[in-house]
């Protein structure tokens, strides 16, 4: 089994300022290299409204990192998310079944649809005809 | 609703939406079948626009299908099929969990 694919998504202090979030962020980084995971994608997503209070905050910045490893990996990174201070609240989930879920079904459906294509192409008069 | 007793006879079904062109179309001879003639078609949203993977990050998606009350808008509202019901859910809450909806209303 290889590496999986996860995404996390973490909200750091708003009270902090945009170098520090910066700062944090490459510090997660940083958890997830040095467990043999590789950074795939970050985002960020500025200061948001949170749709209720988290740690008596009403707003805080949301980073994204998307990121390939193991289990084991993840649970250290969680481990160190949780001691870390300035991030209020995160989610991790694995992403790479789902995705591939559902990059499977698109492909069946575009097979599908060509093959309902081609037969109303060829011979739907017919088909008509002989029913009755 | 409109005292008709076989309209009451089957309730809960697929909501009460219908009610209105169901007046119209079939009376009150033709039976309860009939009744669910002119009902709009619901047709669910996801298979619709083709969306395999619902996104809890897809805020202004997900959002649709949750009132301001934060419930979760339940399938004989909205027509969503089953397993995209079960997506959505899922979805919503993630995006509960990160507070990018609200758990229940203020």
């Amino acid at each position: 089994m290889s590496d999986r694919t996860y995404e996390i998504l973490f909200i750091a202090d708003p009270n902090l300022g945009e170098p520090e979030v910066d700062a944090l962020a490459a510090q997660v980084q940083g958890f997830v290299e040095k467990d043999g995971g590789r950074l795939q994608k970050m985002e960020k997503w500025g200061k948001k409204r949170l749709a209720y209070d988290v740690r008596r905050h009403r707003e805080g910045y949301y980073v994204l990192l998307v990121v390939e490893g193991t289990g084991a990996m993840v649970k250290e990174v969680e481990r160190r998310i949780k001691v870390t201070d300035g991030i209020i609240r995160y989610l991790t989930v694995r992403v790479d079944e789902e995705l591939r879920k559902a990059e499977r079904r698109k492909a069946k459906r575009a097979l599908g649809e060509e093959k309902r294509r081609g037969r109303a192409g060829s011979q739907p008069a017919r088909d008509t005809e002989v029913q009755p | 609703m409109n005292g008709e007793s076989r309209g009451i006879g089957r309730p809960s079904g697929r909501g009460g939406g219908g009610g209105a062109g169901a007046k119209g179309g079939a009376g009150g001879k033709d039976g309860g079948g009939k009744r669910y003639f002119f009902r709009r078609r619901k047709v669910c949203k996801f298979c619709a626009d083709k969306i395999d993977y619902v996104d809890y990050k897809d805020v202004k998606l997900i959002s649709q299908f949750v009132p301001e009350r934060g419930k979760i808008l339940p399938r004989r509202m909205f027509g969503t099929c089953a397993e995209h019901q079960r997506k959505l859910t899922e979805a919503v809450n993630r995006a509960r969990h990160i507070a990018l909806l609200p758990y229940a209303a203020e």
